[in-house]
């Protein structure tokens, strides 16, 4: 299974949140069962509440060793690195430029990608009660995906409005690019409207 | 707050089962998880997870400034300059404080309770403002946001003639509406708002419609 890119990249968030998590919990435990004297194993960090976190000894305790700061360098660069990885995949959005389709003739043809987007857009908003309509492409190139966010109408209803974007638009898009199928994430959101009597 | 019950896939009919195997597969306890799980199933619908990019920006900016800090310090020390002060402050001040200093408790109350969250922000889907919707089409996966499922309801409720005003509070699970009536008999209008809302629910095409509670009442009198 090809894995969509947001997939994979909530996989990593989720992962390494709650390994972040986890690790403050249990070094702020350790510390906090320490400080309240609580009966603490021999091998615990902290032998109680007049231990200090981190005492001159421990903190010099490898210094004269050739390895320990090349070490803690090459430790701390791989951490930079990663973290500045992270934080940076976080503002990518995967959006697709261009997507190969088959001729049939053993060619391949490129279609732009905003073009897709944009004759999607089109055949959504020209859907009754549909207001407005952004798409975008995610995936791959030869196994695209879409995002859809349909603002809707006043009075529209929602259910029909999904039928009519499952069936008929994506249903164009899918046979002008040839694709066998083009998963679709949909977000259905409504214009804000006053209440309006009929009575 | 309520938690929405996991979706259930009702049993499979021998009949209508499309996978061509009729018989074995359905009656099978072990075959049927495997057959649900395909993802094409449109019975079967998952909550939206959130990516958390937010709380995920965060802990990594968190992360790349402390731990480049550091090693810029680290790396100036060994090109013999002077570390910088708060390194040499810190160190001091772990090595001199003791743990069951008001601070030291204090900070790690705080790294418990931030661990915590951390860890519910992990494991939780999230979104919850996003209703999953049925999948009417095998490719399309649709989420109503729940303002607009209310917004919806509204709209349907406030047909009912002698109907003023409507209120609608869209749970995930469940939804209660309360509606002000200035003229025809409460009871009447009751039914007519539940009549009317009932559809109003099924037309949203929500994976899990949610239970409905209609209250009408009378305009309070102005003062």
């Amino acid at each position: 299974m090809n894995a969509p890119v947001a997939a994979v990249l909530r996989r990593v968030n989720r992962t390494l949140l709650g390994l972040a998590g986890l690790l403050l919990v249990v070094a702020g435990g350790a510390v906090l069962a320490a400080a309240f004297d609580l009966a603490v194993p021999s091998w615990w960090p902290w032998s109680g509440p007049d231990d200090v976190l981190l005492t001159a000894a421990r903190r010099q305790r490898w210094r004269d060793e050739g390895w320990w700061w090349p070490t803690v360098i090459a430790v701390l660069g791989v951490v930079v690195l990663l973290a500045l990885w992270w934080l940076l995949a976080q503002f990518r959005r995967g959006r697709l430029a261009e997507v190969l389709v088959d001729t049939g003739d053993g060619d391949a043809a490129v279609l732009r990608g905003r073009a897709l987007e944009g004759v999607l857009e089109a055949d959504a908003t020209a859907q009754e009660g549909v207001a407005q309509a952004r798409v975008a492409l995610t995936g791959r190139r030869t196994a695209p995906r879409t995002r859809i966010a349909l603002l809707l109408e006043p009075y529209a209803s929602p259910g029909q409005a999904l039928a009519g974007l499952g069936g008929e638009a994506l249903d164009r898009a899918r046979t002008s690019a040839g694709l066998a199928e083009l998963p679709t994430e949909a977000r259905l959101r409504a214009v804000k409207h006053r209440a309006r009597r009929v009575n | 707050m309520t938690t929405p019950e996991r979706p259930t896939v009702p049993p499979q009919t021998t009949g209508t089962d499309g996978t061509g195997e009729p018989g074995g597969a359905g009656e099978d306890g072990d075959g049927v998880p495997v057959l649900a799980g395909a993802g094409t199933d449109p019975r079967r619908v998952r909550r939206f997870w959130s990516v958390r990019r937010i709380p995920a920006a965060l802990v990594a900016a968190v992360v790349l400034g402390g731990t480049g800090l550091l090693l810029y310090d680290v790396a100036a020390v060994r090109a013999d300059r002077d570390a910088m002060s708060w390194r040499r402050e810190l160190a001091d001040d772990l090595a001199g404080r003791p743990l069951d200093d008001g601070l030291t408790v204090a900070a790690a109350a705080v790294a418990v309770l931030l661990g915590v969250w951390l860890l519910v922000l992990a494991s939780t889907p999230g979104l919850r403002a996003v209703l999953p919707m049925r999948r009417a089409h095998p490719d399309v996966r649709a989420g109503l946001d729940r303002e607009a499922a209310a917004l919806a309801l509204r709209d349907r409720a406030m047909e009912v003639s002698g109907v003023q005003s409507v209120k609608v509070r869209m749970g995930r699970a469940k939804v209660a509406v309360r509606a002000v009536s200035h003229f025809r008999p409460l009871d009447e209008v009751r039914a007519d708002v539940e009549r009317v809302l009932t559809d109003g629910v099924e037309d949203l095409g929500l994976a899990r419609p949610p239970a409905l509670t209609v209250r009408v009442d009378r305009p309070s009198k102005k003062g």
